[in-house]
C-alpha cells in the first residue's frame, strides 16, 4: 500500500475502510452522513489504530468529536475538504551573545508535543523554534540548540541508548556548551540518570534531565515550568553533576535538583513524583534562583575535562524477592547466562533459606550477586541477623543504601567496564562513583508524611502547596 | 477560613469602585507564568488579532443585519412580542443540569457533597495549548495575558488526586452516561454511536486541568413548545446535549490571584443547548422551565441551589451572539436578556456614531511590541502631568510606585458616558476588560474624560489633552497599576475601542443580580476543543439505546397530552405533569372526565397544604385514597366532597377508610332528609341578624353542606334553600311568630 493511500484513510480498516471507499470519501472530507440515528455533519478525522474498526470519527462544527458506527450509515455525501495542519508556531530562537549556551538533547518525552492521530497519543515537538513558540521564556535564559537523539518513550530507553547519550554528552561538553538539558520520559528517567552518572564522570558543566508528568498539550502541564527551571539550572546553575530537575511540590512553585543516583520516581502520576531517597535534594530552583540545600556537590568548572566510560553489559538483572520465591527463579537466570543479579531483598537485605542452594550455584557459576533493599530507605545490614550472615557466606555482596534500580544500572556498567575481570568489577561496585551510596542517612532523608495525622494536617494547611 | 467575595463589580464611576453586588464574582482569566515572562505574550500568535483580520463565521451573527437604531429605550415590561420582533431579538439557552449519580464522572469521589472547609491547597498556572486542528483559541490567549495564580482548596472528603490533576481519569461513570442518554432520548436527539471525550479548554482556572472533559451525546432534536399564556404552540429545536464534568466554585478573585473550592468539580452534568428559537424574554423563561421539567421527569437529576444553571445566548438585529453565564434561576432571565438586547442596540448606535465620525480601526492600533507609552503617540506616561494630583486613588497609586498612564481614543469624545445598560455607561465596557485582563490590584483603576465632577479637575484634563494631542472629539482614559498591568490595561482599552467599530463583540458575560451583565471573557470558539487522550471512545450500541428507551419514563408533554385526554385543561395538565404527585395520580387511575379533573385539582390544592402543615412527609399511600376515587366513579360519593375527604383521610390516618367514606356516601332517603333539613335550617336562619339575602344563603348552604357533602348535589341544595327562603318571606314574620 502506498503511503498516500494509507494517509487518505489514516487508521481506518475493515468495514469503515470499505464504507469510505464506497462513498468516495477520505480523512479530512467534510461530509453529511445519513444514519439510522439521524443526520450528522462534520469532518472525517483519522482513527486511532488501537480503536476498533467499527466507527468513523467525525469532528462536528462545535469542535466535538463523535463516532458513527459503520452499519448505522446509509449514505455519506462529501461537502468539502479541509486538511488540518497541526503545527506549533515556530519562530527562530533569538540569539543573545550575553546568554550562556545550552544544548537540549531529546530522547522522547513530552516537553513540547502534538497529537498523534495514529495512536491518539501525544508526540513531541522539539526544534528550538517550536520550543520557543510554546515556551518563549527560554529565550531569556540562554541561547538554545537542540538535537534529537531518539524519539522513544521512556520505557523503551535502554542500554543501547545510554551509550549513545553518554557519547553525545561527552561531545557536547567538548564543544564548549555551558550546560546540557536532556528531555526524557519520566518513567525511567532515574535509570538513565544513574547510567549517565556512571558513564560521564566528573563533568565540568550541569547535565540536567527533565520531563513532564502532564503532557504539554494540556494547559496545566508541568512541562513549561520544568523546562524553564531545568534550562536555568543548566545555563546558570553552579552544580556540575548529572541531575534530575522536576517539580518539588505538586503546586506550580519550584523545582528540585536531584542527584542522578539518589532519585526515584515515586508516584505513577503526581507532578511531584521524583524524590531524593535517603538524603536531601541538591537544590531548589525557582524563577531564576537556585538555592542549594546540600553542600557536597561538584561545582561548575571552566575546563572541559570529563571521564567518559560508556560501557554496559546487558546480561544483568534486577530480581524482586518475595516470601514464596522458588530457587529455580535464580537457577533460570544463571542457566540463561546472566552475569550479574541484583536482588531487592526484604528488611535489612534478606531472602529465604530455600534460595540458598541457588545462590550457591550462582556463585559457583561466577555470577555476581548483590543485595539491595525493597524498603528503598535504609542500609543493607546483613550482619544483624543470622539470615544475613548466612547469605553473606553465599557470596552475596551488600550494596549499602544503593537504590535497587541504581544498583542494576551500576552492575551492568561495571560488568561492561570489566567484562573479564570479576574482581575489578566487584571493587568498582563497592566504590562510590557518583554519590550512589552515602555514609550517613540524615534524619530527614526519610520523610513520608502520614496524611490525616493532626500535626501533618497542620503542616499541609500552613506550608505545603 | 471564611468565604469572602473580595472582588466587586466595577461601579460606574469611578471604575472598579466597590459598588453593586456581584451575582458571581468572576474575573475569569489566567495565565501561567514565571519569570522571565517578557516575550511570551508577544510571541503567542494571537488568535484575537487574527479574528480582527478575518470576520467570524456568520453563525455568530444575528441573521438580520439591519439594526433598529431608532427604537426608543424602553423598560422591561413595556415591550410586546411584536416589539422584540422589530428588534430582531433572538435567544437560545444552554442548561447545565447536575445528574443524580453516586460518584463523579471520571473518579469515584462522592457526587453532590459540599465541603465547608478544606485541608490543603495547591497552586497552578495555565498556558494555552494548540487545538487538534492547530489553532490557539482566542479566549485561551486572552486568559494567558492575565497572568493569574490559581489556588485550589482541597478537602479529602470530596476530592482525590484526579480532581487535582495528579491522576489520569478513571472510567467514565456508567450511571451518568445512562442518565444523559435518557435525557437525550426525551429531547428526541440523534444519538452518537460512540462517545468521544473531549477537552474543552478553560484557562480561567475553574478546572485544574485547564480543560473540561466533555462528550457529545446527541444532536438535532426538537420538543413540543406550548405556552398558552404566551400564545406559543410550536416546536423548540434542541441543538445538542453533552455530558461533562462540573467546574470549581470560585471563592475569591483579587488582583492576580484567584481561589477555587473543588468539592463540586467533576460532578456529572448534562449541557443542553437549544437553537436560538426564543423570540421574547418570556419565551426564554418558559423554555428554561420546560427543559428543567424534562430533566426532572427522569427523576435522576439533582435539585436545589446550583444544581441547574443556565447560560443564555442573545442577539438583536445587527448584533452578534453574546453568552451570559451562570443564571441559577428562571425568574431573573427575562430582565437579563431584555437589558442585553438594549445593550447590543446601544453598542450598535455607538458603532453608527463612530462610523459617522470617520473613526477607523487603524486609528486605534498600538504597535505589537514594546512599552505602549514609549512606542505610541496614543499613550503617555502621565506621571509628569498628574504627580501633584489630589485625586486620592491616583495619589495612592503614585505612593505605591505604580504606573499611571493616559490613553487617547480618537473619535470617542462624549461616547464613554453614554448609557449601555440601566445605570451603566459605555465606559464600563472598557473598565471590565481592564479588570479581567490586566487584573489591577487596587480599585478604582481607571477614570475617563467624560466624567466632569469627579476625579481629575478640568485643568488636569486640559494638560493631559495637550500632552496627548487630543481634540475635544477624542476620548481620554487614565489607568493605573503595576507597570506591567498598566501596559496590559492600555492595550485592552484600545482593543475594546477597536471592537466598538464592529458593534457587539462576541463575548461571554456574567449575569448580575440587578439584571445587568458584565464582561467575563471573549466568546470561545471550536478551537478550544481537543480530544482527551486519556480516555478511549465508548460505543453506545443499539441494544443499550433500546434498553434505555424501554425504561425511560414519559416526557412532560406526553404526560400533559395524556392528562388532557383525561379531560384536564392544558394548564391543569401541565401543572400535574410537573407535580411530584403525578405518579400518585396515575396510580389512582381516575376515569376520564369529572373524576380525573376533580382528582387533579384536589391533589394540587391538598397535597402541598398537607406537606406544608406536616401531616404528610412524603406522597400518601395510593391505597388510602383509591377507595375514594372508586366511590366517586361509582356515583356513591359526589366529586365536590373530594377535597374534604382527602383532608380527613390524611389527617386521621388511624381511622379506617371505610368509616370515613361512609359519612359521605349517598344514602337512601337523602332527598327527604334534605327537605326536612332545609326547612329546619331556613327556620333557624330567621333568628339571625343577617343583612343581605346573600349572606343568609351562604350561611344556610354552609350548615347544610356540612351534613350533606358528598351525598347531594350542591345546586339542588341551593335551589331548595332559595325556594324555602322565598316561601318564608311571603309568609311574613308574624306568621312565624305564631
Amino acid at each position: 500500500m502506498s503511503a498516500t493511500r494509507n494517509d487518505k484513510y489514516k487508521g481506518y480498516r475493515g468495514p469503515c475502510l470499505d464504507l469510505m471507499r464506497r462513498w468516495n470519501v477520505t480523512v479530512w472530507s467534510e461530509v453529511k452522513a445519513a444514519t439510522t440515528r439521524g443526520e450528522f455533519s462534520g469532518l472525517i478525522l483519522p482513527r486511532s489504530e488501537t480503536s476498533d474498526d467499527l466507527h468513523i470519527v467525525l469532528k462536528l462544527g462545535s469542535g466535538y468529536n463523535v463516532g458513527l458506527r459503520h452499519d448505522t450509515i446509509r449514505s455519506i455525501e462529501q461537502t468539502g475538504y479541509r486538511e488540518a495542519h497541526y503545527k506549533i508556531p515556530e519562530q527562530e530562537f533569538p540569539y543573545d551573545p550575553r546568554h550562556p549556551s545550552v544544548k537540549l538533547l531529546g530522547t522522547g518525552g513530552t516537553i513540547a508535543s502534538r497529537l498523534d492521530y495514529r495512536t491518539g497519543a501525544v508526540i513531541p515537538a522539539f526544534s528550538p523554534g517550536e520550543l520557543y513558540g510554546s515556551v518563549p521564556e527560554l529565550a531569556e535564559i540562554c541561547n538554545l540548540e537542540t538535537e534529537k537523539l531518539f524519539g522513544v518513550f521512556s520505557e523503551n530507553m535502554g542500554p543501547e541508548e545510554y551509550l549513545v547519550l553518554a557519547q553525545k554528552v561527552g561531545e557536547t561538553i567538548a564543544a564548549g556548551y555551558d550546560g546540557i538539558v536532556i528531555g526524557h520520559g519520566t518513567d525511567t528517567m532515574h535509570h538513565t540518570a544513574a547510567a549517565l552518572s556512571f558513564m560521564v564522570q566528573d563533568p565540568p558543566i550541569p547535565i540536567v534531565m527533565v520531563g513532564s508528568q502532564r503532557s504539554s498539550d494540556r494547559p496545566s502541564s508541568d512541562a513549561a515550568q520544568n523546562l524553564i527551571n531545568a534550562t536555568w539550572a543548566a545555563a546558570h546553575g553552579p552544580i556540575a553533576e548529572v541531575m534530575v530537575c522536576m517539580f518539588g511540590p505538586t503546586s506550580d512553585r519550584y523545582n528540585l535538583l536531584h542527584r542522578g543516583t539518589r532519585v526515584r520516581k515515586m508516584h505513577s502520576s503526581y507532578r511531584s513524583t521524583f524524590r531524593t531517597l535517603g538524603d536531601i535534594p541538591l537544590a531548589m530552583v525557582e524563577r531564576g534562583t537556585i538555592t542549594p540545600l546540600k553542600t557536597d556537590w561538584s561545582p561548575r568548572r571552566q575546563d572541559r575535562r570529563v571521564l567518559l566510560r560508556p560501557f554496559f553489559n546487558e546480561r544483568v538483572t534486577l530480581t524482586y524477592y518475595y516470601p514464596g520465591m522458588d530457587p529455580d527463579v535464580i537457577d533460570a537466570l544463571v542457566d540463561r547466562g546472566y552475569r550479574g543479579i541484583v536482588i531487592a531483598g526484604t528488611g535489612l537485605g534478606h531472602v529465604n533459606r530455600k534460595t540458598y542452594p541457588a545462590l550457591e550455584r550462582a556463585r559457583d557459576a561466577g555470577v555476581h550477586v548483590y543485595m539491595t533493599l525493597q524498603t528503598l530507605w535504609g542500609f543493607v545490614q546483613m550482619q544483624v541477623y543470622e539470615t544475613g550472615r548466612e547469605i553473606l557466606e553465599l557470596g552475596v555482596v551488600p550494596l549499602s543504601n544503593m537504590l535497587p534500580e541504581v544498583a542494576y544500572i551500576k552492575l551492568g556498567w561495571a560488568l561492561g567496564v570489566y567484562p573479564d575481570d570479576p574482581e575489578a568489577a566487584r571493587k568498582l561496585m563497592t566504590t562510590v562513583i557518583a554519590g550512589e551510596t552515602t555514609e550517613r542517612e540524615p534524619h530527614d532523608g526519610y520523610l513520608v508524611l502520614q496524611g490525616g495525622v493532626p500535626e501533618v494536617q497542620e503542616f499541609i494547611e500552613r506550608v505545603w502547596r | 477560613m471564611g468565604v469572602r467575595k473580595l472582588n466587586c463589580r466595577t461601579g460606574d464611576m469611578p471604575y472598579g469602585g466597590a459598588q453593586g453586588i456581584l451575582l458571581r464574582a468572576r474575573a475569569r482569566g489566567v495565565m501561567c507564568h514565571h519569570q522571565p515572562d517578557g516575550p511570551s505574550r508577544e510571541n503567542m500568535k494571537s488568535a484575537t488579532d487574527s479574528d480582527q483580520r478575518s470576520p467570524r463565521p456568520p453563525a455568530d451573527a444575528n441573521p438580520r443585519s439591519d439594526a433598529v437604531l431608532d427604537f426608543p429605550a424602553r423598560e422591561y415590561g413595556e415591550l410586546k412580542a411584536a416589539d422584540y420582533e422589530t428588534l430582531g431579538f433572538l435567544a437560545g439557552l444552554e442548561v447545565h443540569q447536575q445528574l443524580l449519580t453516586r460518584s463523579k464522572l471520571f473518579c469515584r469521589c462522592p457526587a453532590g457533597r459540599r465541603a465547608g472547609d478544606y485541608d490543603a491547597e495547591v497552586l497552578r498556572h495555565m498556558r494555552p495549548t494548540l487545538s487538534e486542528l492547530g489553532e490557539y483559541d482566542g479566549t485561551a490567549l486572552m486568559e494567558f495575558k492575565t497572568r493569574k495564580e490559581i489556588v485550589y482548596q482541597l478537602s479529602r472528603r470530596t476530592v482525590c488526586t484526579y480532581e487535582m490533576d495528579d491522576t489520569p481519569p478513571f472510567e467514565i461513570d456508567q450511571e451518568a452516561v445512562r442518565v444523559a442518554l435518557e435525557i437525550a432520548l426525551q429531547l428526541d436527539l440523534n444519538l452518537v454511536s460512540e462517545l468521544h471525550v473531549m477537552r474543552k479548554q478553560y484557562l480561567d482556572g475553574s478546572i485544574p486541568t485547564g480543560f473540561q472533559r466533555t462528550a457529545m451525546v446527541g444532536l438535532t432534536g426538537s420538543i413540543p413548545f406550548r405556552v398558552p399564556e404566551l400564545g406559543v404552540d410550536r416546536e423548540l429545536r434542541i441543538r445538542q446535549l453533552s455530558l461533562e464534568e462540573d467546574s470549581c466554585r470560585e471563592i475569591a478573585d483579587v488582583g492576580h490571584r484567584i481561589t477555587f473550592r473543588t468539592d463540586r468539580l467533576g460532578v456529572p452534568l448534562t449541557e443542553t443547548v437549544t437553537e436560538p428559537d426564543l423570540l421574547t424574554p418570556l419565551e426564554l423563561q418558559a423554555a428554561g422551565r420546560l427543559l428543567a421539567r424534562v430533566a426532572q421527569a427522569t427523576g435522576k437529576v439533582r435539585r436545589g441551589p446550583g444544581a441547574a444553571r443556565q447560560d443564555v445566548n442573545v442577539s438583536v438585529a445587527g448584533g452578534r451572539r453574546v453568552e451570559i453565564k451562570g443564571v441559577d434561576n428562571h425568574r431573573g432571565l427575562p430582565l437579563l436578556v431584555h437589558n442585553e438586547a438594549f445593550r447590543q442596540l446601544n453598542l450598535l448606535r455607538m458603532r453608527a456614531e463612530l462610523r459617522r465620525r470617520g473613526v477607523t480601526s487603524a486609528m486605534l492600533v498600538l504597535p505589537e511590541k514594546g512599552v505602549p507609552w514609549e512606542v505610541s503617540p496614543l499613550v503617555i506616561d502621565a506621571s509628569g502631568v498628574l504627580d501633584d494630583c489630589d485625586f486620592a486613588p491616583i495619589r495612592d497609586a503614585f505612593a505605591r510606585e505604580e504606573t499611571v498612564c493616559a490613553v487617547r481614543i480618537p473619535g470617542f469624545g462624549g461616547l464613554l458616558s453614554r448609557r449601555t445598560q440601566p445605570g451603566v455607561t459605555f465606559a464600563r465596557e472598557f473598565a471590565d476588560r481592564v479588570r479581567v485582563v490586566a487584573c489591577p490590584e487596587h480599585r478604582p483603576f481607571m477614570i475617563h474624560s467624560d466624567i466632569q465632577d469627579y476625579g481629575l479637575d478640568p485643568r488636569q484634563w486640559r494638560s493631559l489633552r495637550k500632552r496627548l494631542g487630543a481634540t475635544i472629539g477624542d476620548g481620554m482614559v487614565v489607568v493605573w497599576g503595576r507597570e506591567q498591568d498598566a501596559a496590559t490595561a492600555v492595550r485592552e482599552v484600545l482593543i475594546r475601542a477597536q471592537d466598538a467599530l464592529q458593534g457587539v463583540p462576541a463575548e461571554t458575560r456574567q449575569a448580575f443580580r440587578d439584571g445587568t451583565n458584565g464582561f467575563e471573557r471573549i466568546l470561545p470558539g471550536p478551537d478550544r476543543m481537543y480530544p482527551d487522550t486519556d480516555t478511549p471512545p465508548l460505543p453506545i450500541p443499539d441494544s443499550v439505546v433500546a434498553e434505555i428507551r424501554s425504561q425511560a419514563g414519559e416526557t412532560p408533554w406526553q404526560r400533559e397530552r395524556r392528562y388532557e385526554q383525561l379531560g384536564l385543561s392544558l394548564t391543569a395538565a401541565r401543572r400535574l405533569a410537573a407535580a411530584p404527585w403525578a405518579d400518585l395520580f396515575d396510580e389512582l387511575g381516575p376515569t376520564p372526565g369529572e373524576t380525573a379533573r376533580r382528582l387533579g385539582s384536589t391533589l394540587a390544592t391538598r397535597i402541598p397544604c398537607h406537606l406544608r402543615q406536616g401531616t404528610l412527609q412524603s406522597m400518601p399511600d395510593p391505597a388510602r385514597l383509591a377507595p375514594l376515587v372508586r366511590a366517586i366513579e361509582a356515583g356513591e360519593i359526589r366529586p365536590e366532597a373530594a377535597g374534604r375527604i382527602v383532608d380527613h383521610l390524611l389527617r386521621h390516618a388511624e381511622v379506617p377508610v371505610g368509616q370515613i367514606l361512609s359519612r359521605y356516601r349517598v344514602r337512601e332517603g337523602d332527598p327527604e332528609r334534605l327537605e326536612r333539613a332545609v326547612a329546619e335550617v331556613v327556620g333557624r336562619a330567621a333568628g339571625l341578624r343577617r343583612q343581605t339575602s346573600d349572606s343568609i344563603m351562604r350561611w344556610c348552604m354552609g350548615e347544610l353542606m356540612r351534613a350533606f357533602l358528598g351525598r347531594v348535589d350542591p345546586r339542588m341544595v341551593s335551589d331548595l334553600v332559595a325556594r324555602e327562603l322565598a316561601t318564608a318571606a311571603t309568609r311574613g314574620p308574624h306568621e312565624r311568630d305564631a
